[in-house]
């Protein structure tokens, strides 16, 4: 099965839906990896405020951070493989690197997001969380 | 005391700092032990002085208290606790990654949920290791943790799916550095939810802010299961304070305050403790603070304290000679930047400026008598909580609506974590900012240099705010740097001459230096040695705000004191009274 690793910049929260301006992005990315996980792909994120170990283990990774660094994110990788930089992969991007069947319909309303989104980091206030 | 009646094994003391939090438990420790009972008090108070009071050194290993039979202590450093999880981190990856990068990442676990969780994590044990705690029939804390912290240990589905994929969150994210099982921290939500086990004791002054303060935490942590709450009203002013003027006016407004309180809390079961002309030092002091008042011998043959400092006025002077500019009032709850915000607006406005007061006061009589009132004052007010509401239910019906039930009760908890009030109440105020270019503004909040931080690194948001300053071409300021630039903004520090507001205070101050930002002036609100009272004991409560004057100085590179007034200052006359602008007669 092909494993997806969605690396994303230090987000106070792992899900990003807490900053100034909650990213699209970011609330669209978190329902795509939960619908996957169901469909039982092998898919997860790694959020560099609290995982950063996991930004030193693939070799890809680590050099990416060495040379672009974390406003280049989010990068994600599929067996090895960069299949986005710069922003969310689709659903649909998702659904064929993981060889999952015909996509299900998209639910009403749901903004289809191109790559160029870049990742907001904005979250937590003073008195807030992280 | 009502509240020690039938004390169960954990009391928790909540309550704005200086209000007296550590006082009251450090008190409630000694009259506990003094019944036989073996008690240990725990501090997680970052400004704790339960060290001071008895004269002991405590640190984060339970300390005896020789002075007090039966009694030890515990002192858990919430920065330290903060500083070991982003350890926990960043440790394995040093060296590894870039230090730009490092820095991100610690600056990220650097707002208070970090903290509140870390220290939460350290005390974990006391409520959930029956055998190493065995030994103690109390475990009293002078802080409580609040209810997103206990509602994000609750969450279930959240639990779940970080164990498995890293966390769902807000503040669930600073969890996965810690190394408990999630079964300890389900084991310390039942202890604190358990009536049998655990009281919640509210501690307030008897002022409408800290009441209405008062009445949120308990409104938040009965939603999440805290039953058992009581109500302690600390420093009401008491008939040793004499007739003067000052003393008369003072006790009116706080039978008015007490009057009013929020009804959630007047049914509660309460004590009231009267202020006390010196500071809580010693076991002596403590054993007396719960006895009924006796008159108080606070006469001694001390000098009295002269206040040298400014007032308001030069203030107003130094922030006139500009011309127009940006001027933020920060602060804790309870401090009185918004008077002192309005006060230095009315100042300028008398002086023929055009001012445009930003504030968030949420009692509108303060400000509702300035519209129109005077000059080329112009006030614009936000109210923080329709500013939160709005902005929830704008990001819920927006982001939220393509998420599953799952998914929007995430969401519904990321945008209660405490960060959410500030950006939303930030964001509003950010429209107003650019006219400082050609104006006075002033605003009565400011956000943290975390806050700043993190902002900074929005694109979105970033850019927008660059196209609402109408900056244009090449390079944009962004809020930071506007907020960066001393001929563009200037930040007060207001504060009173009380040891945790002042602590506080520095805590603010070292916040923003971190986001580059240096205050410009501090201001000490509400100075009983500046109103130069009569009565021996006022005069005594005005000696020992001294050393806090002291200690002020070393951090300000301004200072303006602010008397405590024997009237409110509502309304033009008073506010430019306060400002050190004589009254038109």
């Amino acid at each position: 099965m092909t494993a997806i690793r969605i690396y994303e910049a230090a987000l106070c929260c792992d899900t990003g839906v807490c900053g100034v301006d909650v990213d699209e992005a970011l609330v669209t990315i978190t329902a795509d990896v939960r619908r996957l996980q169901e469909l039982g792909v092998d898919i997860s994120r790694h959020n560099l405020a609290n995982d950063p170990v996991a930004f030193t283990t693939d070799e890809t990774v680590r050099g990416f951070m060495h040379t672009v660094g974390s406003k280049g994110l989010p990068l994600t990788i599929a067996d090895g493989v960069t299949i986005a930089a710069g922003g969310y992969p689709t659903r649909e991007l998702l659904l064929e690197v993981a060889g999952v069947g015909a996509p299900p319909p998209a639910p009403d309303g749901r903004t289809e997001l191109g790559l160029s989104g870049a990742a907001s980091s904005g979250c937590c206030g003073g008195s807030g969380c992280c | 005391m009502r509240f020690l009646d039938r004390a169960p094994r954990f009391l928790f003391f909540t309550g704005k700092g200086g209000v007296g939090k550590t006082s009251v438990a450090c008190a409630t420790a000694v009259d506990l032990a003094a019944r036989g009972r073996r008690v240990l008090l725990v501090s997680t108070d970052p400004a704790s002085n339960v060290g001071q009071v008895f004269d002991v050194t405590v640190g984060n290993t339970v300390t005896e208290i020789t002075a007090v039979p039966g009694l030890d202590a515990l002192e858990i450093d919430p920065e330290a606790a903060a500083d070991a999880y982003r350890e926990r981190i960043i440790g394995p990856v040093r060296g590894l990654l870039p230090e730009v990068e490092l820095a991100g990442i610690a600056e990220s676990l650097s707002g208070s949920c970090t903290t509140e969780i870390a220290s939460f994590d350290e005390f974990t044990e006391l409520l959930t290791d029956e055998a190493a705690y065995a030994g103690y029939d109390h475990i009293v804390f002078d802080t409580a943790p609040t209810g997103h912290t206990i509602r994000l240990l609750q969450l279930p589905g959240s639990w779940t799916e970080f164990l498995a994929t890293g966390g769902d969150a807000s503040c669930l994210g600073p969890l996965s550095g810690l190394d408990k099982h999630r079964a300890t921290y389900a084991a310390a939500v039942a202890a604190l939810t358990d009536p049998t086990r655990t009281r919640l004791i509210l501690v307030a002054r008897p002022q409408t802010s800290s009441l209405e303060e008062a009445a949120r935490t308990l409104g938040e942590l009965s939603a999440i299961g805290m039953t058992d709450s009581r109500m302690v009203v600390n420093g009401v002013l008491p008939e040793a304070a004499g007739e003067e003027p000052l003393a008369v006016a003072v006790r009116e407004r706080e039978s008015a305050a007490l009057a009013a309180m929020p009804a959630t809390l007047a049914v509660l079961p309460r004590d009231v403790i009267g202020l006390t002309a010196h500071n809580i030092v010693g076991v002596d002091a403590l054993r007396a603070l719960f006895a009924p008042p006796a008159a108080d011998a606070a006469a001694d043959s001390s000098e009295d304290v002269e206040i040298a400092d400014a007032d308001l006025g030069v203030l107003v002077d130094a922030i006139e000679s500009d011309g127009h500019g940006l001027v933020m009032f920060m602060g804790k709850g309870g401090v009185g930047k918004t008077t002192v915000a309005a006060s230095v607006a009315v100042a300028l406005a008398a002086r023929g400026h055009d001012v445009l007061l930003t504030t968030t006061d949420p009692a509108a009589h303060l400000t509702a008598t300035l519209d129109g009132g005077i000059g080329d004052l112009t006030v614009s007010r936000i109210d923080p909580v329709t500013a939160l509401e709005q902005y929830r239910a704008h990001v819920m019906e927006t982001k939220g609506a393509g998420l599953d039930e799952d998914g929007r009760t995430a969401l519904a908890e990321d945008l209660m974590s405490p960060c959410t009030e500030e950006v939303a109440v930030f964001q509003q105020f950010s429209h107003v900012v650019h006219q400082s270019r050609r104006r006075f503004v002033i605003v009565d909040t400011a956000p943290t240099g975390h806050t700043l931080l993190l902002l900074d690194a929005t694109g979105s948001y970033h850019r927008e705010i660059a196209r609402q300053m109408g900056e244009s071409g090449f390079g944009f300021t962004t809020p930071l740097m506007r907020l960066q630039d001393p001929a563009q903004t200037k930040v007060v520090i207001v504060t009173l001459a009380e040891t945790t507001p002042v602590l506080e205070a520095a805590a603010l101050q070292g916040d923003l230096e971190r986001a580059g930002i240096h205050p410009w002036a501090w201001v000490v609100n509400n100075s009983i040695a500046a109103s130069r009272p009569s009565s021996p004991f006022l005069r005594a409560r005005a000696r020992s705000e001294a050393s806090q004057f002291e200690r002020v100085r070393g951090y300000a590179d301004r200072l303006a004191v602010v008397p405590l007034m024997a009237a409110e200052p509502i309304g033009v006359p008073r506010l430019l009274a306060l400002g050190g602008v004589p009254q038109p007669t």
